[in-house]
């Protein structure tokens, strides 16, 4: 199997804090991993580890074969990592447009406006006035049209309405069908196992379960989060 | 009111707006309290001194002015400012010591006492019957187109619409490919370069020497109190009220009424409406 990012040993988390410890994974290009575990196993602190804002105390992260531990968040975004942060996600004081149009982006966002009309008639609206949900469309959108090789999204269905949802399912699969690799950190149980092509649960910062998604059961998935 | 006293006002506002202006990008969007931008307004203003020094011609006060002011604004970025983004306390004291160094820097080549130098453009112009120096309305009219084509590059340029997301949000700035170290580094410069561009224009008008610097870096902070940090209206609105009230006070009564009087504004302004007029950051 081709690997698109390779993560070994990783051990990370805040200044002197890990929360990540010895986790190992791999995702492979046009496949969707979904990140689950209950609140504060780690799922954020792995989405950073990966984007580059946070970095590792032990380990390594390889994307397509270049090793990228130590480089900062701006360079991995220039060899294709996306990132979709939980919180401050997208820029207040910038509008719709100016918001979409950071970044290098690669695929035309009107084909997100069909499946978001708002965003389309809000383009002048600065972002910091739209509600929570909007917000959130706004910055899976951005992450979306953004030309990368590796998506990495971090509870992207928090406080979106179920309509959206399936919207940014059919978004997410459609850009995994077209080579991206993806990384979901999600709560939203249903959302993450309809569209994860392998899983990844978490526990105190550890893996738990690392498995395609032939090979897992509900029932094993449920218990992680019960743990 | 005689047309060369509402000139002189107008003089009086547009000077200080470019003094002003390299500050609200270093305070206002990097964050950086900078106890030296007065400074970088004296080096500028000594750089014909330092081009009749050299031997060279006239013309060449501006590249100078402005080789000068970057270079040492460069250096100091990267020796010392690129550490204390976000951290206003402590890049207001590592600035305090940075004014220090270079008043003494500057004294110690150039000596304590006063310079003089003479307006690249002589004569006076008149207007409606009132003669005023060329060298002055050339000065209004250039800022005034600065600022209109800043004002438009604010709007529509791609590195301005940078800027305000690596000051609104750094770290999804960085996530969206943003160099914001370099920005930073490139605001910084910039914001010097214009206060050495407003001493290099003042420069024919004052008296130069190594201290002076300290009375443009209060007016420059008052004006930004007043008018708010974040946007070139708010600039324009603030360099207005207060070298507005300090020239006509000055004018009509004496200049301690007009220090008195922009010292209280500032004063009520920080109490009442911290944030200044326009506190906007668009």
């Amino acid at each position: 199997m081709t690997t698109l990012l390779e993560i070994d040993g990783l051990t990370g988390g805040y200044r002197d804090t890990n929360v990540i410890f010895d986790l190992t994974t791999r995702i492979a290009p046009g496949k969707v991993m979904g990140v689950f575990g209950r609140n504060g196993v780690g799922k954020t602190t792995l989405a950073r580890l990966v984007q580059g804002s946070l970095l590792p105390a032990e380990g390594m992260i390889t994307l397509a074969g270049a090793e990228i531990t130590f480089r900062p968040a701006y360079e991995r975004r220039a060899l294709g990592i996306g990132y979709m942060p939980q919180t401050a996600m997208v820029f207040d004081d910038l509008t719709v447009r100016e918001n979409l149009s950071l970044g290098q982006t690669g695929h035309a966002p009107d084909l997100y406006f069909e499946r978001f009309p708002r965003l389309a008639e809000r383009l002048d609206q600065l972002a910091g006035t739209m509600s929570g949900g909007e917000r959130k469309i706004l910055a899976f959108v951005r992450a979306m049209i953004e030309d990368t090789q590796l998506i990495v999204l971090d509870e992207p269905s928090e406080g979106v309405q179920p309509e959206n949802i399936d919207h940014m399912a059919a978004c997410i699969t459609e850009r995994a069908a077209s080579g991206a690799g993806v990384m979901l950190c999600e709560q939203n149980l249903s959302f993450l196992t309809g569209i994860s092509d392998h899983y990844l649960g978490l526990d105190a910062g550890s893996v738990v379960l690392d498995k395609a998604r032939d090979k897992a059961t509900q029932d094993e998935i449920r218990a992680i989060l019960t743990l | 009111m005689s047309l060369v006293l509402i000139l002189n006002l107008i003089w009086q506002i547009s000077t200080l707006a470019l003094v002003a202006l390299g500050l609200a990008i270093v305070f206002g969007k990097l964050r950086i309290m900078n106890m030296a931008h007065g400074e970088f307004v004296m080096i500028g203003a000594y750089a014909p001194v330092i081009t009749a020094s050299l031997g060279l011609p006239g013309w060449l006060q501006l590249p100078v002015c402005i080789l000068t002011v970057a270079l040492v604004a460069f250096v100091l970025e990267r020796s010392v400012i690129r550490h204390l983004y976000g951290r206003m306390f402590d890049s207001l004291l590592a600035t305090w010591g940075i004014a220090i160094l270079l008043r003494e820097g500057v004294e110690l080549i150039f000596g304590r006492g006063y310079q003089s130098v003479s307006p690249p453009i002589a004569g006076t112009v008149t207007i409606l019957g009132a003669d005023y120096p060329a060298y002055r309305i050339a000065v209004i009219a250039g800022i005034a187109v600065g600022f209109a084509v800043l004002a438009w590059w604010n709007r529509r340029s791609k590195v301005a619409t940078r800027i305000k997301a690596m000051v609104g949000n750094p770290e999804l700035a960085q996530a969206v490919g943003i160099n914001t170290a370099r920005l930073s580094a490139g605001a910084f410069v910039f914001g010097c370069c214009t206060a050495g561009l407003a001493g290099l224009v003042l420069a024919p008008t004052i008296r130069i020497e190594p201290m002076m610097g300290l009375d443009y870096l209060i007016r420059a902070f008052f004006a930004l109190v007043v008018g708010g940090l974040g946007s070139l209206e708010g600039l324009a609105i603030g360099a207005g009220i207060i070298a507005g009230t300090q020239s006509l006070l000055g004018a009509l009564a004496s200049q301690t009424y007009g220090y008195l009087a922009v010292l209280t504004l500032s004063i009520l302004f920080l109490w009442l409406k911290p944030d200044g007029i326009r506190p906007s950051s668009r």
